[in-house]
């Protein structure tokens, strides 16, 4: 499997700019990878751009993207809702394949959902919308997943809990996170894809993260990872 | 909310009515222009049943016409939502249409009907149609994109549940214009009956018309309006009953 994207160029019409200019990249393994960049640096254009997600996109794009053998291929982001007429398990029960649902189980006790469940979508906090939408997600048939700000408003810790526990789960997908914490991109996420502004030659840099899986130490610390960032950004 | 619209309407009448009397006392018109106070009350206790069961009658045209409206709007935007040929012409067709005053039609509808209950139905349900599809038409054409998107991008989305999702964010804005569409309907109905009809409301202040009866006049319109008050109020009452049921 592989991700890949050659001389990419983007401009939405009526822009005079375009979001993304001569980007190319390959991501060879699956594995959770992240976008990372200055907020309005292109990130979500390009999630959308390589997910499918940007109706007529032929006609204000050009370059060329790679998905290999891969054939479903998902956006979520944070500010996602569920329908207001019943109750979270209704939802999740009728989305989730049959033979998900043990694994939907699964992940609603990994993610400390289990009390958020007879509720209504609308009366959950923040942190507890954004970990519901990406439960849903995950009980679906996916090659690759965008993650977009899919963990906002979630403490550290949880944070930290899900995403390794997404690392053990789906091991054989492509994930790509996009977020802005720096630290959690540096120790997590195995390379990361940095979006620079558009005047910028080469606008996207690729850093090898620390793809930190739990209790195993890392090769390196993560404030390396995270200098490197920076100066790429 | 139904006592709300009660109290609104009563203001407004006993503002107006107290606005004619200071019309009639400092101007010193004549009880032939506008009746006294005493006449007015005579009036009103001599004919309030009678107009009672004429508004009663008027009302059950505008509700089956505003019923037969929703229905119809329902289906037309549903089918004008897509941004499809179809779509686009259903749309153009019916913001075009809507511009033009249909109660100007009402002659050649009660040429080819004739005076009866149909003819004003058709009229009732002609008035408040418009303004239902247009709303409907807006809501049902407008995603809502942060809901739709899961279901749209793992192939889920099927038109009732695209339906439904529009529906349920926007059903304060429907029951809104739903209420709103009954005195449309209401309207339509009496208008009709001025014009040609032989019973009804409008067919009595017709009469009352004729007599130059200002104080009959002035006693239908009390029973128009809180008659209309109180079903407004009772439309409202069920859109809220529906949204508490449909959210738990």
């Amino acid at each position: 499997m592989l991700l890949s994207c050659h001389n990419l160029t983007l401009k939405y019409p009526h822009n005079s700019r375009p979001v993304l200019d001569n980007l190319s990249f390959k991501i060879t393994k699956p594995g959770l990878h992240a976008l990372f960049g200055h907020s309005g640096a292109g990130k979500t254009s390009l999630a959308r751009l390589i997910t499918g997600e940007l109706p007529d996109s032929d006609k204000f794009s050009s370059g060329e993207i790679k998905i290999g053998n891969m054939k479903t291929l998902l956006y979520s982001y944070n500010t996602e809702r569920l329908p207001g007429w019943s109750a979270i398990s209704h939802h999740l029960d009728k989305i989730t394949p049959a033979s998900r649902k043990t694994q939907k189980d699964d992940l609603i006790t990994l993610f400390g959902l289990e009390t958020c469940m007879d509720q209504p979508f609308n009366r959950l906090s923040l942190g507890q919308k954004n970990r519901i939408n990406l439960v849903r997600y995950l009980v679906q048939d996916f090659d690759l997943l965008v993650m977009d700000e899919s963990l906002a408003n979630v403490d550290e810790r949880t944070r930290e809990k899900i995403i390794l526990n997404i690392k053990t789960l789906y091991p054989d997908r492509f994930l790509l996170y996009i977020s802005h914490n720096l630290l959690e991109v540096a120790k997590f996420c195995d390379q990361i894809i940095v979006l620079r502004a558009v005047t910028r030659q080469p606008q996207c840099i690729v850093v090898r993260g620390q793809d930190h899986r739990g209790r195993q130490s890392a090769a390196q610390p993560p404030e390396r990872t995270m200098l490197e960032l920076m100066n790429a950004a | 909310m139904l006592l709300r619209r009660i109290y609104q309407f009563l203001i407004i009448y006993c503002t107006g009515i107290a606005l004619l009397f200071l019309l009639k006392y400092g101007l010193q018109l004549s009880d032939y222009v506008i009746p006294s106070p005493s006449e007015l009350w005579q009036t009103g206790c001599t004919e309030f049943v009678r107009y009672c069961k004429d508004v009663a009658d008027t009302l059950s045209v505008a509700v089956i016409g505003q019923i037969i409206s929703v229905i119809f709007a329902f289906i037309v935007g549903i089918v004008g939502r897509k941004a499809t040929w179809v779509g686009s012409i259903v749309k153009v067709a019916a913001y075009n249409v809507q511009a033009y005053p249909i109660v100007a039609l009402a002659p050649i509808i009660f040429i080819l009907l004739g005076d009866g209950f149909l003819a004003r139905l058709l009229i009732a349900a002609m008035i408040c149609y418009f303004p239902i599809l247009l709303s409907v038409i807006g809501v049902m054409s407008e995603p809502v994109v942060d809901i739709e998107h899961f279901y749209r991008c793992t192939g889920r989305l099927r038109w009732q549940l695209e339906v439904k999702i529009r529906a349920f964010e926007n059903l304060n804005k429907l029951t809104t214009v739903i209420a709103g569409s009954a005195t449309l309907a209401m309207a339509g109905t009496i208008v009709a009956e001025f014009i040609a009809a032989n019973a009804g409301i409008g067919y009595s202040i017709r009469i009352a018309l004729y007599q130059s009866d200002l104080a009959r006049i002035l006693s239908a319109l009390f029973v128009i309006g809180i008659t209309l008050s109180v079903y407004q109020g009772l439309l409202e009452w069920a859109g809220a009953l529906i949204k508490k049921g449909w959210e738990t």
